[in-house]
């Protein structure tokens, strides 16, 4: 019989014994193909969004914002009409259309309720033009008409209930203006989630852009035989350097590019997530195999007795790994195709729309798919097969109807704990490191290093971590605990790798639910520290606050001051001729009141004097910048402006760090009206003993702006608490897969195990071991092992965690906060897990035929 | 042709009766139509109180199938088995398990002991299991009796073989069960290891006043038994009272020559 044929035997003969371990490889092959699958989704719609909005050349004035970056000023960059007519006249154009689009707007409903995305995709204003029908098609209605006439599109129609007729008010830097619902159009490919809204090309102008006559973009197609790139010099050559020119390759390109950032960023945090779910994996994978090698000792001895050679064994084993692999792979990548359809549809319900039409599977997700799960299945098995191959033909006459107990060497404790040692003090050295970047490099080998130490060192642990989880909590179920405990230590190598599986995804529970307090603490710390202003207003999308919206504010009653805060690109060089392109914030003096910042020179209210403006202590020490020098600044859009620093304000704490003040009134004077930024934020404060009354007044003088949002200090708190909480809840989910594969990989082991104990079971059942206290020993030894991986993965992610809150003070996380109510809900989560995974092993022992039991080999 | 050997002893007016087990037109069947094969064919016994009874017979005769349906281990396909005055074959799980544990002992031919638990562990684990405290100066004299006094402390795979029966005697003298049945308790032992614990047995009946019932193949062992019984083809075939083992020998010679001739 060939080796082949007998590890197909095996193999499926042990089926049962093998799905666990299958369905390890599937979730995390899934995982991966799903997420290559849904991103190979998203950038197939996004190719065809490009390429069906895309002209043959576009032109554009050079300093255009990208797509959906908001300006701070709110208000696009624009040229004359005659532009449009010099192209139509250029060489090879066979037409030219001139457009105006505008991303900084709000549109609301009558109800005041923003019909923009949520997703985080822009809401897109737009004049109407024939070109328009190559991507969408009018589904109701006409195309607007008159200055107050307004064309949505159909997805934001349906998720809002908007019908012709319905009246919408459109919010930008020139004013709000109100129109009518006069046609609805639908894409005609998928649009992943920006509304757009179209006016008639003058209103548009008017509205959008303040004045009639400009545009902010020309379309231009080429006459027959004329391509692309021609098309595009001709125009060149025409307009001059003043603007930029894409094809429409291009144009598509840069779309892309645009995205590719965001998707990139996704697919690698979610390859990353795979990947530990894959790591928890190999634990379990090397669990099963050593169990059932252990499991088949006599048979393999018996083997090697009628002449088979350790290759050979080894070899046979091997060949299951790989056929596990195989099946498990094949399964995986089935279901992440069906996994990244769940993707999309959960992507839907949250704004993002995405149609399976678009569906793309290239090659290389199921070959990646299987290459990983068969490769990774296969290393798993190896040093099980290895050991396998190790057994000596007197293995077959040995009476060894059970391995024995195994003993965790001396060798391993030394390198583990070597490892552990190593891994603390790279910890250590992170903690208290003074620069970020080879402190992140020691939190990098710290982790990476203690996590291994663990892992190896695990099982030593084992015999006196449960032993003390069995004082605490076993010895109160008597005998059974008893057992239950002598169980789980009767092969500590076993116990210790299935709670090590647990561990990891424990301990990096752990490790972020410290970061993330830590930051809900420092930040609300400094809040408390250093913010004066009772109340802040700013948008959820990071559109600048527009004018109508702050004068309706200001009329608030009850409030002392409302500050502008604004934020310009400039270059400042030093007084040596040092350039530096950096940010200003243009604000007022009561700024200093609204947020205390130390200065280490000058006064900070000499900042805002004429002429005047401050920086930070770092970038003083670095460009030798005393108070009463003079800095050359380059406002972006503007003139070039000589300030005289007049004070340095200290860089500690995370509010505004490093950042130059100047007065709002001096950027003025260099900034055309049109150009100045729109305030980013703005920061009030009430009369004294009016706080509830004025909160409540800007509440309602902001009702119809709703993309912004006031709140005080406390709501402020509560709201960074919330964001934080939902990063971490969306981390946990993700962290959710790799633990439920340590799942698979306790009630495999308890599986195992008690087909291993199956004499043992019977002889307990036969001197009176109910059916109850079996099913209890059982859970118990669930417990237990659940436990002491909760416990060395709790121990080890605060490690991390407090490490990493050491080295992120540098950044401005000073306060250490332990969430003790999240570990400790996990603690004793994982003791529910631990009685989870064990109710089918539990069930199956508790089925066992008493006889057969006894009788069984 | 079982009647020549059911013998009542009872007297049939409750309280200890002189019978500690019975079984009454006992059936045990397996599979159905062509392919029934009957292991227990309509047995009727009486088990002794007080007595060292030894099951013989050829494999297949039916004689572990009877200890184990006595022992409430197995199920019958029909009949009735009583323990003392409880009848055991409609019993529940749940009841038949306390039972196990409260009224009967078991020695098994191998793999009589927990190896996560020590010597003294596995002794008082029937009685740990139910709760209960076990009687200190009995265990002590057991544990005496079977001379481990020196080992309790081991883990079974510290002991020998001969060692690790001797604690699954005391284990199941311990807890002074009602009846104790061993299944060829000295099958894996050598002769001298076989006899100490066989040794044992006998004291305890002598001694302790213990029931046994032990299903054994070899002349030797069933020669330290009271009686006994020779099961063929499902049935009771024959008794043999105070044997020896020449005369048990003689016995099964004879069957084995009925059975070739028959």
């Amino acid at each position: 019989m060939s080796v082949l044929k007998t590890s197909l035997r095996n193999f499926f003969a042990h089926k049962g014994r093998m799905a666990l371990s299958a369905i390890a490889v599937l979730l995390s092959v899934a995982f991966v193909s799903g997420t290559l699958v849904f991103t190979d989704t998203m950038n197939t719609t996004f190719d065809k969004l490009f390429a069906s909005t895309a002209s043959d050349v576009t032109v554009s004035p050079k300093g255009a914002a990208v797509d959906d970056e908001t300006p701070q000023s709110g208000r696009p960059e624009s040229f004359p009409a005659s532009l449009v007519e010099q192209v139509r006249k250029v060489e090879g154009v066979q037409a030219a259309q001139g457009s105006v689009i505008s991303t900084s707007v709000t549109v609301v409903d009558a109800r005041n309720k923003n019909v923009g995305p949520t997703s985080g995709a822009p809401t897109i204003a737009v004049n109407w033009s024939p070109n328009e029908l190559r991507s969408v098609e009018m589904a109701s209605g006409h195309e607007p008409r008159g200055p107050t006439e307004v064309v949505v599109d159909g997805d934001t129609a349906e998720k809002h209930g908007l019908k012709l007729g319905d009246e919408l008010r459109t919010i930008s830097v020139a004013g709000d203006f109100t129109a009518k619902i006069s046609g609805i159009v639908d894409f005609k490919v998928t649009n992943p989630g920006a509304t757009v809204v179209y006016f008639q090309t003058a209103t548009a102008q008017r509205e959008l852009l303040g004045k009639e006559g400009l545009f902010t973009q020309i379309t231009a197609d080429a006459k027959p035989g004329v391509s692309d790139e021609t098309l595009k010099s001709s125009i060149a050559a025409s307009v001059g350097g003043g603007y930029k020119l894409q094809t429409a390759a291009e144009a598509a390109d840069a779309g892309r590019e645009d995205v590719a950032g965001f998707l990139d960023v996704m697919k690698y945090a979610m390859l990353g997530f795979a990947g530990i779910a894959f790591l928890v994996g190999i634990f379990l994978i090397v669990n099963t195999f050593s169990m059932l090698v252990a499991q088949r000792t006599r048979e393999i001895g018996l083997m090697r007795a009628i002449g088979s050679s350790r290759r050979q064994v080894n070899r046979s084993v091997l060949i299951e790994a790989l056929l596990l692999g195989l099946f498990g792979s094949v399964a995986g990548v089935a279901a992440g195709v069906g996994l990244a359809v769940g993707l999309m549809k959960l992507m839907s319900s949250i704004g993002m729309e995405l149609s399976t039409d678009d569906l793309t599977v290239r090659w290389t997700t199921p070959a990646v798919g299987l290459v990983l799960g068969i490769v990774v299945t296969v290393l798993a098995a190896y040093i099980p097969a290895r050991r396998a191959g190790k057994i000596s033909p007197m293995a077959a006459l040995r009476d060894a109807g059970t391995p024995a107990d195994g003993r965790a060497g001396r060798i391993r404790g030394g390198i583990g704990l070597a490892l552990t040692a190593a891994g603390a003090a790279a910890l250590v050295a992170a903690a208290r490191a003074e620069e970020a970047g080879p402190g992140s490099l020691w939190l990098g080998l710290g982790v990476l290093f203690s996590l291994l130490g663990f892992v190896v060192v695990g099982p030593l642990l084992a015999g006196g971590v449960v032993r003390a989880l069995g004082v605490v909590v076993l010895r109160i179920f008597g005998p059974v605990g008893r057992m239950a405990e002598r169980n789980a230590l009767r092969n500590p190598r076993r116990t210790g790798a299935t709670a090590a599986a647990l561990m990891i995804g424990l301990a990096l529970v752990a490790a972020l639910s410290v970061v993330g307090s830590s930051m809900v603490a420092s930040a609300t710390d400094e809040l408390d520290r250093s913010v004066g202003a009772d109340f802040i207003v700013q948008s959820g999308t990071g559109q600048p606050i527009v004018p109508q919206a702050q004068a309706a504010l200001e009329k608030a009653p009850g409030l002392d001051h409302v500050t502008e805060y604004r934020w310009v690109d400039a270059t400042v060089t030093d007084p040596r001729g040092k350039a530096e392109k950096v940010g200003l914030a243009a604000t007022e003096p009561s700024y200093v009141r609204d947020l205390r910042r130390e200065t280490t020179a000058g006064t900070l209210t000499d900042a805002y004097g004429k002429g005047a403006m401050s920086v930070g202590s770092d970038y003083a020490t670095e460009h030798a910048v005393k108070v009463g020098d003079v800095l050359t600044v380059a406002f972006k859009g503007g003139e070039t402006a000589k300030l005289k620093v007049a004070a340095i304000t200290a860089d500690t704490g995370t509010v505004d760090n490093g950042a130059m003040y100047t007065n709002v009134t001096t950027l003025a004077e260099y900034l055309p009206a049109d150009r100045m930024p729109q305030s980013l934020l703005l920061l009030a404060s009430a009369k004294d003993g009016q706080e509830t009354q004025a909160y409540q007044a800007m509440k309602d003088a902001l009702a119809p702006y709703p993309q912004y949002k006031v709140s005080n200090q406390a709501d402020y708190k509560e709201q960074l608490k919330d964001q934080v909480g939902q990063l971490l809840n969306i981390v946990y989910g993700l962290l959710a897969l790799a633990i439920v594969v340590a799942i698979l990989g306790v009630v495999n082991t308890l599986a195992l195990s008690v087909v291993e104990r199956t004499r043992e079971i019977g002889l307990m059942r036969a001197i009176g071991l109910s059916r109850r206290q079996l099913r209890r020993m059982i859970r118990l030894e669930s417990v237990v092992i659940a436990l002491f991986g909760a416990l060395l993965g709790l121990g080890l992610g605060m490690g991390w965690g407090t490490a990493a809150q050491k080295l992120l003070a540098l950044e401005g996380l000073g306060v250490l906060e332990i969430p003790w109510p999240t570990i400790l809900t996990v603690f004793i989560g994982s003791a529910f897990v631990g009685l989870f995974a064990a109710l089918v092993p539990a069930f199956r022992a508790g089925r066992m035929n008493v006889l057969n039991a006894i009788a069984s080999e | 042709m079982t009647t020549a050997v059911t013998i009542p002893r009872h007297g049939g007016t409750g309280g200890r009766t002189a019978v500690a087990a019975r079984a009454r037109q006992v059936v045990k069947a397996y599979g159905s139509g062509e392919t029934r094969v009957v292991a227990l064919d309509s047995v009727d016994v009486d088990i002794a109180r007080g007595q060292f009874t030894a099951i013989m017979g050829p494999s297949g005769s039916g004689k572990s199938t009877l200890m184990h349906c006595l022992a409430g281990l197995d199920t019958v396909t029909s009949g009735e088995i009583f323990l003392d005055e409880t009848e055991i074959t409609r019993l529940k799980d749940k009841k038949l398990t306390q039972l196990r544990r409260d009224r009967i002992g078991f020695i098994f031919q191998a793999f009589n002991l927990l190896p996560t638990l020590s010597a003294i562990e596995n002794i008082t684990l029937p009685m740990d299991i139910a709760g209960r405290k076990p009687d200190a100066e009995w265990l002590r004299r057991v544990v005496d009796t079977v001379g481990l006094s020196e080992r309790l402390k081991h883990r079974p795979n510290e002991l020998s073989g001969g060692q690790q029966q001797r604690v699954a005697v005391a284990r199941a003298l311990a807890a002074r069960p009602e009846i104790i049945f061993g299944d060829e308790p000295t099958g894996n032992l050598d002769s001298r290891a076989g006899a100490e614990v066989l040794g044992f047995l006998r004291t305890s009946v002598d001694e302790l006043g213990q029931t046994i019932v032990m299903v054994t193949h070899d002349p030797v062992a069933a020669s330290y038994a009271d009686r006994v019984l020779y099961l063929a083809d499902g049935r009771i075939v024959d008794e043999m009272l105070r044997p020896t083992a020449d005369a048990v020998l003689d016995r099964m010679k004879d069957f084995d020559a009925r059975g070739r001739t028959s």
